[in-house]
């Protein structure tokens, strides 16, 4: 029998609960018609069902990697897909999506700019994970909003939390050398979070990436390390700076300009400008 | 209902439905590209596709299916919906694709 939306349905509720990445896919336009609503998952390497022709299954899942960017977590879009039938070049409109587990927003260090943060990547729908080595700090009562808050040592401070190209990483430490603890740990993973994300004046930048330097590590290592983290909103209060944190991670994600609107728009000069405008 | 709602509800529905399914939106639209809705044979059952703007005639073209028809592509005009009596403010046109959610539940499967 053909995999009905309803199977595919279930099966990547079974997916997300077990913390794994699925895509489906589904043919809505063919001029075979009945290869019209043929449908297939794929999850690591395990696959189920076809779109009607193994040519375009084979398309459908290598291009799989380079339509959705490893770091999102959410996705649907349409794209046709041209396959070999035969002698004949046929094309499939396929619809895809992407299911995984939630972005994640790692804060290391749970000081006084945690705190805000926290509550700012739970509510862009992020599971928060704090961590620090001093348990008075590490505590649940402190960040209500975090999914969780570890006792951590900064010789291994990501021993309990496996990190990925979708995971969102600050290092809000209060010292520089656990941040620079942290950023080599960060930097020799070989998939290593999306967004890495370091507070600190240029001072306390520049000495860090010395230390990298002199550790061997390239000026590509350095530029995946945001640092400073966050917008230039001149803001200094903690929640000012986790607003700044926040607006950068929207930033990354939806690609925006960063400028305010009224300028990108200039809606007055446009309309309303005269002659000139 | 959130999506991961609808989808619990699709996974594990027992009578026959018909899952509507934006697949490509342009413009103004009320539902963004992965929204879903289920539809039973008396009506939404769970989800949307956009409120007033543009539902019925998904709901319409979702008849055909209950009586055989297969599964199809509903393209959903909003650019000119001068005539609507919806609040809702409606703009750009979307592809809608509608299929047996569940032929397994379908009588004549």
């Amino acid at each position: 029998m053909k995999l009905s939306a309803a199977r595919v349905a279930a099966r990547v509720l079974e997916a997300l609960e077990m913390g794994e990445r699925i895509y489906t896919a589904v043919v809505v336009d063919s001029a075979d018609r009945s290869m019209i609503g043929r449908r297939w998952w794929l999850s690591g390497r395990r696959s189920r069902g076809t779109l009607g022709n193994p040519a375009l299954d084979a398309a459908v899942a290598g291009a799989v990697p380079s339509l959705f960017p490893p770091r999102e977590s959410r996705g649907a879009l349409s794209r046709d897909f041209e396959y070999r039938d035969g002698e004949r070049t046929m094309t499939a409109r396929v619809y895809l999506e992407l299911h995984g587990p939630p972005a994640r927003m790692v804060i290391v260090g749970a000081g006084h700019i945690a705190i805000p943060l926290a509550r700012m990547g739970s509510m862009l729908g992020m599971r928060v994970e704090v961590l620090d080595d001093r348990p008075e700090f590490a505590s649940a009562d402190r960040f209500p909003d975090a999914d969780a808050v570890r006792v951590i040592g900064f010789r291994d401070p990501f021993a309990a939390t496996a990190l990925g190209p979708s995971d969102h990483v600050i290092l809000v430490t209060r010292g520089h050398s656990f941040d620079y603890e942290c950023l080599v740990r960060l930097l020799r993973m070989e998939a290593p979070p999306g967004y890495i994300g370091m507070i600190g004046s240029r001072r306390r930048v520049r000495a860090t990436h010395e230390q990298l330097a002199r550790e061997g590590f390239t000026t590509e290592d350095m530029g995946r390390v945001r640092a400073p983290v966050g917008l230039d909103l001149g803001g200094q209060t903690p929640a000012e700076i986790a607003v700044s944190v926040a607006a950068e991670i929207i930033l990354f994600h939806a690609g925006g300009t960063g400028v305010p609107l009224v300028e990108k728009e200039r809606v007055v000069e446009r309309f309303f400008g005269g002659e000139g405008a | 209902m959130d999506e991961k709602e609808v989808m619990a509800l699709l996974a594990s529905l027992e009578e026959p439905a018909v899952l509507a399914t934006i697949v490509s939106a342009k413009g103004s639209t009320p539902r963004k590209t992965g929204a879903r809705m289920l539809i039973g044979r008396d009506g939404v059952i769970a989800g949307t596709v956009g409120g007033g703007c543009g539902e019925g005639e998904v709901l319409t073209a979702a008849q055909d299916l209950f009586d055989g028809g297969p599964p199809t592509t509903v393209r959903v005009d909003l650019t000119d919906d001068f005539t609507s009596w919806s609040p809702a403010v409606c703009g750009g046109i979307m592809n809608v694709f509608i299929e047996r959610a569940n032929p397994e539940r379908f009588g004549d499967v």
